[in-house]
């Protein structure tokens, strides 16, 4: 039997940096092939070129028998291949529903028939087995269910091919379930699916192969059922990677507390937050999607203001009223939403590195240009950022790189306290590790850092103590010495104030 | 190979403006091709004076306007008067009677050019000292026309071609005193006169509303009139019998025109309204869409200038009449003039007339030609 | 790919198209290659192009500032009417800078803290500028001293207007200022932390609040420095052509944004160039000047500008996609 879909020999370069050297794939009916690669390998990209948004420079493509070039996403869509982005494409203000059939809205004549229309969304929403109102605005919903409506948006066009692209990054485990409920149910009906994510667990449950690339390049096929999460992982990066639980706080309880916070409220995300931070800890935050973590980070960054509540450094009280007050304290903030909160993406790395400690880099009236750019190297080499140089444009740097960034403007700051918020979201494993590597030293070197994330296994590994919230309280405050997935999840889950 | 590259991109360009002089009706596509054919020929500069003389006379027209009828009207004359007197005229105008600075850039290019004489219809004489300065230093003739160019310094305009705006204004007033005569006279309380002009630097427009209100309060008896509303012609007197009711809007817009005269129509004791030119006039016809104040048996409305508009109003009887200046005769005696000067013979300034014209004298051959539309 | 390429300096394809456009006039015309033609050049260039430095500013945070068009005459009208009252010229002027100040710093605040859209925020100040010019100057034109009255001097400032001084008369002095201002604003956009935080607001606005910057005080600069140029643009205006009225402004603003677009700064924000501002605003203006001296209306003008301002825009898309 031929397959569905083959890409062979794809070659691909953006103004004479290669992308994608020697990229293949191969896909059959009614199988999930799960694409890995540390970011920046090409997958993206890969899947950009399948689906029409680039074009490639060589190589074929061939669907269902035929070669085939598509010109646009429309063309791609047309014939019969739908993608659910990693970054959401939804109109906020259009209704789910007016969402979900953009560009094929049903007719009763001229006019658009919006009742068929949330007939249509129900009817697709039952089969997700998700609760969406097909009437509510988008922009209403939670991240996680606007993700459901644009998996629900490529499952309506009866896609033969559905690429997914970390569609998980975004869901809570119940709706992960649902997703591969329908994923399975897809399968079974003859659908090819290419699923793309960092999370080993999923490939594990979901894939039946997975095709690995690195740097632009096929590496192989393994099959899921005979291989391990290292083989895979070996096979990305060439190297072993562990991710063992940390079981013991190497920080005395004795430690000087740095940061202090007493009865932090804001509106209903932020309600009676205490806690201490102390020098040269890594203070895990974890709960649930919504739990009001980035919330109390933001408070404490003075990006919104706060309702009520003291915040003490050193034992001071301090008045943070804006984030240069913040600043000015010695707190850093390395937003979950890079590109949105934590980078300049049009500019490079050097004023990218410089922005926050222009001070520093200013003689008399100007800035000092040698001096940055000086700068700037050395945290490019001492952070191992992959960067031609200095005054690349961020934008084309990988989610690691970038991320390195952000971390290199905050120590050049020189700032005591660190808020990462999901410091390794969409980014791949190896330079995971290497981001890990790097919080374990600032906290050797002295500073402290607050570490918000959504993955357990992160929290596990990393903190020294670590603090649960659950609907904009702290329910749960545990020494890493007697914390575990379970114990976590139950403060997670500890609804106090809810009905 | 630079000076084909050169040579392909000046023919663009000269394509381009080429085909944009042919919609217009200036004389720039001809004198385009008249430049680059001498300069294809010739070796190059510095035979300025060769070439003028060569070419002729050539007089600069610089007006107040362009794309108005009225000034239509004064190109179609000076064309005329340099096809009759066998000079090459250039007309000019900016795009709208508040582009001070832009007529003052036509002004200076056209200085630049070194033309023979030019007719200058200033918008706003302190503007424009410097460049009329730089104009008397080149030896360049200067004359005035339509509004002309007022206090400008002594000598620098050699004449003006110009309608008598105050003498204008009052045949307007003579003309609408006829008709409400009986009116004022029979009335048992006050009666209103209407006046809407138009917010200007320029003494002609000043002088028109300036010589109406003059010569109706002449002629209904000086302690009989109370003048009011703007400022600048104020005379109230408490009591008096007949008002005259002055409104200039702040900008001289459709809608603000129209606004204001519509505030005066809606006055009950009002009998006459007066627009002191074509945009006063368009002011009270727009304003009187709504109203229906305006017509034979109502209020006698009465204007000045001779737009298309007007005009219909006119025919339809909503105006009696309205007074017109002549622009193609300023437009013809205005380069008639700066020939002459050119020519060193001594020349003085030119009235170029006005007539009052009604329903029942508008195709009569003598005043045809000046309702300019 | 060739055209990509051909466009992706943008200032080099603007210098070129300035170029291209004076050879074509002088070709067309011998009346075009003098001294005078200079002059008339850079007379009506002044008042648009200090405002299209001070807006470039605005425009770099990813803002407009529509108000600068009526600011520059409300700051010479008001100006004008102390004038007119014996003020001397020099505290005149201080007067001026100082209403072009105020109205910038009432334009920031609006945007900045009260978080208007600056469409909005400018539109707003663009209609109190006029009406506070009517309302100060009674309506009434104002006009400036020339000649050998008291106060005249000012005028020097934009050209020489006497004899016998060091410069031959009508040279334009005024070009000296913009060009110094130009070069002085340019360094102050690329090479000091203000310019540096400016372009960044424009970037990103909440990345660089994030990053600790107090956005609100920069971005309010920004439109400080368009309230001093329009009121400086102002100044050149009156010192140029001698009168104000209250409708004078009107459209002003428009000229100026047009030329800082040709000149290659993004109307999104967080790119600007004032050199680049400076040629765009003389493409317009030679166009201007340069048409009448083939006797063109100015219709054709505002044609070819409009052609070249899409152009400009779309060569400004071209780049960012090249980029990105």
């Amino acid at each position: 039997m031929s397959a569905l879909l083959t890409m062979k020999n794809i070659k691909k370069s953006f103004s004479g940096v290669v992308a994608l050297k020697n990229a293949e794939l191969e896909l059959n009916k009614g199988e999930v092939v799960a694409l890995m690669g540390e970011n920046g390998a090409g997958k993206s990209t890969l899947m950009k070129i399948l689906t029409g948004i680039y074009s490639k420079d060589e190589g074929t493509v061939t669907f269902e028998g035929k070669e085939v070039e598509y010109k646009s996403v429309s063309e791609s869509e047309e014939a019969g291949i739908a993608i659910v982005h990693q970054e959401l494409n939804m109109m906020n203000d259009l209704t789910v529903a007016q969402n979900l059939f953009i560009g094929k809205e049903r007719k009763k004549g001229f006019l658009i028939d919006d009742a068929k229309m949330v007939e249509d969304a129900k009817e697709l929403f039952e089969r997700l087995n998700v609760d969406i109102n097909p009437n509510v605005k988008i922009g209403n919903l939670t991240v996680g269910k606007q993700q459901m409506v644009e998996i629900a948006k490529a499952i309506s066009t009866n896609a033969k091919v559905i690429v997914f692209d970390e569609p998980t990054a975004a869901l809570t485990d119940s709706e992960i379930e649902e997703l591969f409920k329908v994923i399975n149910d897809l399968r079974d009906k003859g659908t090819g699916i290419i699923y793309i994510s960092h999370r080993m667990d999923e490939i594990n449950v979901i894939s039946d192969k997975v095709i690995v690339m690195r740097d632009g390049e096929y590496v192989g096929t393994l099959v899921t059922k005979e291989c391990t999460k290292d083989d895979i992982i070996k096979m990305m990066v060439g190297r072993t990677v562990f991710m063992e639980p940390k079981t013991k706080s190497d920080v005395g309880a004795d430690a000087e507390v740095v940061l202090k916070c007493e009865n932090l409220n804001r509106g209903k995300h932020v309600k009676d937050v205490s806690f201490e931070l102390r020098k040269g800890e890594i203070l895990g935050f974890s709960g649930l999607m919504g739990a009001g973590r980035t919330e109390v980070a933001r408070l404490i960054f003075g990006a919104d203001p706060m309702d009520s509540g003291k915040i003490f450094i050193h034992g001071k009280e301090v008045s943070i009223k804006s984030t240069k007050d913040a600043v000015n304290a010695g707190i850093g903030y390395l937003s979950e939403d890079r590109k949105r909160f934590g980078l300049l993406v049009d500019k490079s790395v050097e004023e990218n590195t410089c922005i926050s400690s222009l001070e520093k880099f200013t003689k008399g009236l100007f800035i000092d240009g040698a001096k940055s750019k000086t700068v700037s190297e050395k945290y490019v080499k001492e952070l191992k950022t992959k960067t031609p140089g200095v005054s690349q444009i961020i934008k084309k740097l990988s989610g690691g790189n970038q991320q390195k960034v952000v971390i290199a403007k905050w120590l050049v700051k020189d700032s005591e306290i660190l808020i990462f918020d999901e410091p390794t979201r969409g980014i791949d494993v190896g330079a995971k590790s290497e981001i890990y590597d790097l919080m374990e030293r600032l906290v050797k070197e002295g500073k402290s850092i607050i570490m918000i994330s959504s993955e357990l296994p992160e929290v596990l590994r990393m903190s020294d103590r670590v603090v649960v919230m659950c609907e904009g309280r702290i329910t749960g405050c545990l020494d890493i010495s007697e914390a575990s997935q379970e114990g976590i999840m139950t403060c997670a889950t500890n609804r106090q104030g809810g009905k | 190979m630079k000076k084909r590259m050169l040579a392909v991109a000046a023919a663009g360009l000269m394509a381009m403006s080429l085909v944009a002089c042919g919609g217009g009706s200036s004389s720039g596509s001809s004198e385009a091709e008249k430049t680059t054919a001498a300069q294809a020929d010739s070796s190059k500069a510095e035979e300025t004076k060769a070439e003028a003389s060569a070419d002729g006379k050539k007089i600069n027209v610089i007006a107040k306007g362009f794309q108005h009828q009225f000034w239509k009207a004064v190109e179609k004359g000076a064309m005329q008067a340099g096809t009759d007197l066998g000079v090459e005229v250039s007309f000019q105008g900016p795009d709208n009677e508040s582009a001070i600075a832009q007529q003052i850039e036509y002004l200076d290019a056209a200085i630049a050019q070194k033309p023979t004489a030019i007719c200058f219809a200033a918008l706003d004489t302190q503007a424009s000292l410097g460049s009329i300065q730089t104009a008397m230093d080149a030896g360049i003739p200067i004359i005035g026309f339509d509004s002309g160019v007022p206090d400008a310094p002594a000598g620098a305009i050699k004449a003006n071609a110009s309608t008598n705006n105050l003498v204008a204004g009052q045949l307007a007033a003579k003309e609408t005193y006829e008709l409400i005569k009986d009116k004022i006279e029979g009335a048992s309380g006050t009666v209103r006169i209407g006046v809407v002009a138009q917010e200007s630097n320029s003494q002609s427009i000043v002088e028109r509303t300036k010589g109406f209100v003059e010569e109706m309060t002449k002629l209904v008896g000086e302690d009989k009139v109370s003048v009011e509303g703007h400022d600048s012609l104020k005379k109230e007197k408490a009591g008096a019998p007949v008002v005259i009711d002055v409104g200039i809007p702040a900008e001289v817009k459709d809608a603000d025109g129209a606004a204001v005269a519509s505030a005066i129509l809606e006055k009950s004791d009002l009998i006459a309204i007066y627009g002191s030119n074509e945009f006063a006039a368009n002011a009270i016809i727009t304003a009187n869409e709504g109203l229906d104040k305006i017509g034979e048996g109502k209020v006698v409305a009465v204007g000045f200038d001779a737009g298309k508009k007007q005009l219909q109003a006119i025919k339809d009887g909503l105006f009696a009449g309205s007074v017109t200046q002549d622009p193609v005769q300023i437009g013809y005696k205005a380069v008639e003039l700066a020939v002459k000067a050119a020519n060193g013979e001594s020349v003085s300034d030119v009235d170029t007339g006005a007539l009052w014209y009604t329903k029942d004298n508008m195709e009569d051959p003598k005043i045809a030609p000046c309702l300019y539309e | 790919m060739n055209l990509k390429k051909l466009f992706s300096n943008q200032q080099a394809v603007v210098i070129a198209a300035l170029v291209v456009i004076c050879i074509v006039f002088s070709l067309l015309t011998d009346k075009f290659l003098q001294a005078t033609t200079f002059t008339n050049i850079s007379k009506s260039a002044y008042y648009v192009a200090f405002m299209a430095i001070g807006v470039t500013f605005v425009i770099s945070t990813g803002g407009i500032d529509l108000s600068i068009g009526t600011v520059a005459i409300c700051a010479a009208l008001i100006g004008g009417t102390f004038m007119e009252k014996g003020t001397p010229m020099f505290i005149v002027i201080l007067i001026m800078l100082l209403v072009g100040a105020v109205f910038g710093l009432i334009n920031g605040i609006l945007v900045s803290h009260f978080e208007l859209p600056a469409f909005i925020a400018t539109l707003g100040t663009m209609m109190v500028s006029r009406g506070l010019g009517s309302i100060v100057s009674k309506t009434k034109t104002i006009s400036f001293p020339q000649g050998d009255s008291a106060g005249a001097w000012f005028r020097e400032i934009f050209m020489v207007t006497k004899d016998g001084g060091i410069l031959p008369k009508n040279f334009p002095t005024g070009f000296i200022l913009l060009a110094i201002c130009a070069i002085v604003m340019a360094v102050v956009l690329n090479k000091t932390r203000l310019g540096r935080y400016i372009l960044s607001i424009g970037s990103n606005k909440e990345a660089t609040r994030l990053s600790g910057i107090d956005v609100k005080k920069y971005e309010t600069m920004a439109y400080v420095f368009s309230g001093v140029f329009a009121a400086l643009a102002g100044l050149a205006y009156v010192a140029v052509f001698s009168t104000a009225q209250p409708n004078t402004g009107n459209g002003f603003e428009l000229d100026a944004i047009a030329g800082v677009v040709i000149g290659g700064t993004s109307l999104s924000g967080g790119v600007g160039s004032i050199v680049g501002t400076i040629i765009g605003v003389f493409i317009m203006t030679v166009l201007k000047i340069g048409f009448p001296y083939i006797g063109v209306q100015s219709h054709y003008q505002l044609f070819i500008t409009g052609i070249i301002l899409v152009f400009a825009v779309y060569m400004d898309i071209l780049n960012r996609k090249r980029k990105g």
